[in-house]
């Protein structure tokens, strides 16, 4: 096996880094206690086709493959200390702009690809409500037929980004017979079609600086070719963005554990307690050798898996298993990361307690830990 | 040939989802989906099982009970296909 990268892998990693490290860290305590979305950050990684990553150049994008968008993310990920806006920039890219990329007709992909490519849309994804989040099946929101198209209603509840989305990939159910399979579909919706709002702002423990909230649809009418994919096709749009979110989400984490462990390494070799540095003491140096491990473990993981993601029929196995451990490895290494800090690490200059509590999500969002470990389960049989 | 297909699928079936049963007891209109013996991932395995040992391509619109809850309605989807 051959795990050497190319030099373009290298020199979009090396450039992403150098550019989130430069543009995208200003003011960041700021922001995150301000819970401030940056359009102008978002513009900025536009420019250098984050938001494009997998998209074919003819739409806006830079056409890498899943590996290289791994890389890709990680880097920034690494690079860029604002964990909300990395957040933001993935639910976008991997939920909304990857399925559209993916399912859409050419119509679609013409109105709606270079604009999210580009910058100047935001994108979200709508499918968890007030009753239904990990059981899909009790999902409320209805689209009936009407005239030529559709009408929806209903609402739609921790929806990232929704608070500045221009755009929703909105899940309905189309047929309650059919249950999810055959039964949801996914639709386009903009923000300006009459009776969608983008409805009540939450806020949150981390990722603050990543907008969260509501999408409502009151009696929302769209047009036949809102339909992403097919009538009754909705699970194979969503399984497209969880396979990628899954795996690629977590390769920005990959990137986040990367600088945690620096710092980490860092500090445990120039603070000194009772004479020494605090890394010679094997509590913490134990600490920093498990960070290690799980990072070199994690990003097997999820290169394996990005790399199925392209070449096999299904990666929903692999991204289970890379979710799982790597969200669960990047909690354990910002929480070690602060408590090795001692007081320090709970102020919020050192930024690391903003790393923990940006982490946190990481174990619930795209699928709790227990979701991917009865997932894992049914894949086994079980 | 179609009594092949009908018996690889059985024993995938037997195997992947109903290990144990009696394979007496699963007949060519037993409802897989609505009668509960395939969730989503199930019936995601199904469908590798189905490309694969095929060679067909099931679309994303097929992956649902209409074509997959039935034995009968599997061996026809992949008869179509032929």
């Amino acid at each position: 096996m051959d795990f050497s990268i190319t030099d373009e892998q290298r020199m979009l990693r090396d450039s992403i880094v150098k550019f989130a490290q430069g543009e995208l860290n200003d003011n960041v305590i700021e922001r995150d206690r301000d819970h401030v979305f940056s359009h102008e950050l978002w513009r900025k990684c536009a420019q250098i086709g984050i938001q494009g990553l997998p998209v074919a150049e003819e739409y806006g994008g830079i056409g890498a493959d899943a590996l290289t968008c791994a890389m890709a993310l990680e880097a920034l990920g690494y690079g860029c200390r604002d964990g909300g806006l990395v957040f933001s920039l993935c639910a976008h890219l991997l939920a909304c702009v990857v399925p559209m990329w993916r399912h859409g007709n050419e119509a679609q992909k013409a109105r709606y690809l270079r604009g999210l490519c580009d910058g100047s849309l935001v994108g979200a994804h709508a499918i968890t409500e007030p009753g239904s989040g990990s059981d899909t099946f009790a999902m409320r929101t209805r689209a009936e037929r009407s005239g030529a198209g559709w009408r929806i209603h209903g609402t739609k509840t921790f929806i990232s980004n929704a608070p500045v989305a221009d755009v929703a990939i909105v899940f309905a159910v189309t047929d309650p017979a059919k249950g999810f399979h055959g039964g949801i579909t996914a639709f386009v919706v903009d923000r300006d079609m009459p009776g969608f709002t983008r409805g009540q702002k939450m806020e949150k423990l981390g990722l603050r600086t990543s907008q969260i909230g509501e999408l409502v649809l009151e009696d929302v009418i769209v047009p036949e070719d809102a339909v992403l994919g097919s009538v009754g096709g909705g699970a194979a749009v969503f399984s497209t963005a969880m396979d990628w979110e899954r795996v690629l989400l977590v390769a920005a984490h990959l990137g986040t554990m990367q600088r945690l462990l620096e710092t980490s390494v860092t500090y445990a070799r120039t603070r000194t307690q009772f004479g020494q540095q605090i890394g010679k003491f094997q509590a913490v140096a134990h600490k920093i050798s498990d960070m290690k491990v799980q990072l070199e473990a994690g990003r097997l993981l999820v290169y394996q898996s990005a790399w199925r993601l392209e070449h096999a029929r299904s990666a929903a196995l692999d991204a289970s298993i890379a979710k799982l451990f790597v969200s669960e490895s990047l909690v354990k290494t910002a929480l070690d990361t602060v408590q090795l800090h001692g007081g320090y690490g709970f102020m919020v200059e050192f930024e690391v307690e903003r790393a923990l509590r940006d982490a946190i999500g990481a174990t619930i969002y795209s699928g709790t830990s227990e979701m991917q470990r009865s997932i894992i389960a049914r894949w086994l049989g079980l | 040939m179609s009594d092949a297909v009908r018996a690889k699928v059985k024993e995938f079936i037997l195997s992947a989802f109903l290990p144990g049963e009696d394979p007496n007891e699963l007949k060519d209109d037993t409802p897989l989906i609505s009668g509960g013996i395939l969730d989503s991932i199930a019936t995601l395995k199904l469908v590798m099982f189905i490309e694969e040992t095929f060679n067909v391509q099931v679309q994303a619109h097929e992956a649902d009970k209409e074509h997959l809850d039935t034995i009968t309605d599997i061996v026809a989807l992949i008869a179509s296909k032929k």
